[in-house]
């Protein structure tokens, strides 16, 4: 595993992918911690008057159909992403896992069923088993950040797993159980600080993930409701004034893709520095 | 060969079994939903009881599940609770819509991909190389969702070149039928063919630098010939695998764009079953998702077996 490169031997010719993702991350992270203070308006405040408004000096992205500004509301719905994907993430990180570390360490038959199991969840189209979930669990953000959660659990299990079982064939493992250490201690001391570097890099490109399957349920109405902003539900309210405010749909969706951009480069670049092998 | 399938069908039986049970367990993870869902918040208590017992919601979860799987096995998908539609053949009458557009979705993303892939791998971290493989990451991040409304807003609203949404059959009027489906099937292929790209080019380069090609070249043969005769075939399976992945991912993706363009398919059929609480119609759509999206990854299986001798021995010895 190779170290992170220090700022002398950064090349910004080479790194220009990651770079990149740092950039357009950093932009999208502090957009969501200084909302209230970058965003212009309340994304709340409605005024008839104004409604509709095509981008100018005073709305600089326009307003929308009950005369809300269209930027301060793409920049809360930011919060609402990154809120949301943080807990999602961690949720699928933790039980993943959990999971894969102790299929692989015991192995026989809590192996099988674990990872038959993981396989089984897996192979659902993540969007169904999201919309599935969240009719049972009803509609409301929280919902969301569980529902895809459990959707990223198997990713993270699969990469665990098979981490976990390399790390055990190393010889401190062998040297932590002779000398007598319990399983727990050996699983949490020995084994999980030496898998997690692969999964960070997961959880980066899980992070661009669950931001768009948050705006796909939001965009169907099972996510953020009204008039909480986020960038799926405002598509979904732009679609229908397309023909005479496209700003409406075009500025959330470009935020959105923006955001996914940023964190897929990351992921990518982050890759590439854990394992150069990968980098075509 | 026969052997392969054979075991395929046989793993697909258990698996779909577990598929529906999880599926099942899905939407019953809050009891009594289904109920309170279907008769809305201010329902009396007196009223949700006789709805459950009505619906046999009322039994342990295993019963309702196991009175569920042997209806279903028949081909009985039970009732819808909103409108006592049987819910069997209401999925197969939209099941022709959805596996068009899976089908004409995954064409696209196969057309864009293969040759894109091929001459980025062939033009390796020249200028070509760097410009397809940047397209690719930005086709990748596009969300198919907001791709729709930006083609509708071009081609529909704008140019007005094609109709904004609706279906016709296939059989009724191909033509059509095509123009109707070409932009929803468009916002999925697109952005499904970014992972297939980077695939098809990761494996063209690791071909593209093998021993058999290097002789190919060293006895002259025109680089052309190289990739389509030698090349792409050895190209294709780790290219079928993702690319089983991918069709089930566009699988998932037709409940947001068949609702955008209002086709009638199983995609909008989830989406009733969830807007209206409709538990049956939610589990039989979601289901026959399930199962073609398994199917789908069996038939890749098997295609990648064909093209590649050694999994079979592989496959064969590990099972």
């Amino acid at each position: 595993m190779s170290a992170f490169p220090t700022l002398s031997q950064w090349s910004w010719r080479r790194h220009g992918a990651f770079t990149g993702g740092i950039v357009l991350v950093g932009l999208m992270l502090a957009a969501a911690a200084l909302a209230n203070w970058l965003a212009p308006y309340s994304p709340y405040d409605l005024d008839v008057s104004k409604m509709l408004q095509p981008p100018s000096l005073a709305h600089w992205l326009g307003t929308d159909e009950v005369g809300r500004d269209v930027l301060s509301r793409t920049i809360h719905a930011a919060r609402i992403s990154v809120q949301v994907a943080l807990i999602a993430v961690t949720v699928g990180l933790v039980g993943g896992t959990l999971i894969g570390l102790i299929a692989a360490y015991f192995g026989g038959l809590i192996d099988l069923l674990l990872i038959r199991l993981m396989e089984l969840l897996f192979s659902f189209p993540a969007i169904l088993l999201a919309v599935v979930l969240m009719a049972s669990l009803g509609t409301s953000i929280l919902n969301a950040m569980i529902a895809i959660g459990i959707i990223f659990i198997p990713g993270f299990a699969r990469l665990a797993r098979a981490s976990t079982m390399d790390v055990l064939r190393q010889q401190y493992v062998e040297a932590a159980r002779t000398i007598g250490m319990s399983d727990m201690r050996i699983m949490f001391r020995e084994v999980l600080p030496n898998i997690l570097g692969p999964s960070l890099v997961e959880a980066a490109v899980a992070f661009a993930y669950a931001i768009l399957l948050e705006s796909a349920l939001s965009f169907l109405g099972l996510g953020a409701q009204p008039p909480e902003p986020s960038w799926g539900n405002m598509i979904n309210t732009g679609r229908g004034f397309m023909a005479q405010a496209p700003w409406l749909g075009i500025v959330p969706g470009l935020a959105l893709f923006i955001c996914v951009l940023g964190f897929n480069l990351l992921g990518d670049g982050m890759r590439d520095y854990l394992d150069p092998h990968m980098k075509e | 060969m026969l052997r392969l399938i054979a075991t395929r069908l046989a793993l697909l039986i258990p698996t779909l079994v577990a598929a529906s049970m999880i599926l099942f367990l899905a939407i019953n993870v809050v009891p009594g939903s289904a109920a309170r869902s279907a008769l809305g918040v201010d329902a009396t208590p007196q009223a949700i009881m006789r709805f459950e017992a009505q619906n046999g919601l009322d039994r342990p979860l295993y019963v309702q599940y196991a009175d569920w799987f042997s209806k279903a096995i028949q081909g009985d998908f039970g009732k819808s609770f909103q409108n006592r539609v049987s819910v069997g053949p209401e999925v197969l009458k939209r099941l022709p819509v959805t596996l068009e557009l899976a089908v004409l979705s995954f064409l696209i993303a196969n057309l864009i991909a293969i040759p894109l892939g091929a001459i980025a791998a062939y033009r390796h971290t020249k200028p070509t190389d760097t410009f397809i493989t940047s397209l690719a990451t930005v086709m990748g991040a596009i969300p198919n969702f907001w791709l729709a409304t930006l083609l509708v807003l071009v081609f529909a609203l704008k140019l007005r070149w094609l109709p904004a949404g609706g279906y016709t059959p296939l059989l009724e009027d191909p033509l059509k039928n095509l123009t109707r489906m070409i932009l929803p099937a468009l916002s999925l292929g697109i952005v499904s063919s970014a992972l297939l790209l980077r695939i098809m080019r990761a494996s063209m380069i690791e071909v593209l630098s093998s021993d058999y090609i290097r002789t190919a070249r060293a006895k002259g043969a025109p680089g052309g010939v190289v990739v389509r005769r030698h090349a792409l075939r050895n190209a294709a399976i780790p290219y079928l695998t993702v690319g089983a992945v991918e069709f089930g991912f566009l699988f998932g993706g037709v409940v947001i764009i068949e609702d955008i363009f209002r086709l009638p398919g199983i995609g909008s059929l989830v989406l009733v079953g969830i807007i209206n609480r409709d538990y049956p119609v939610l589990l039989g759509a979601t289901l026959v998702v399930t199962v073609a999206v398994l199917i789908a990854n069996m038939i890749v299986d098997i295609l990648a077996n064909m093209l590649d001798p050694r999994q079979v021995r592989r496959s064969s010895g590990s099972t």
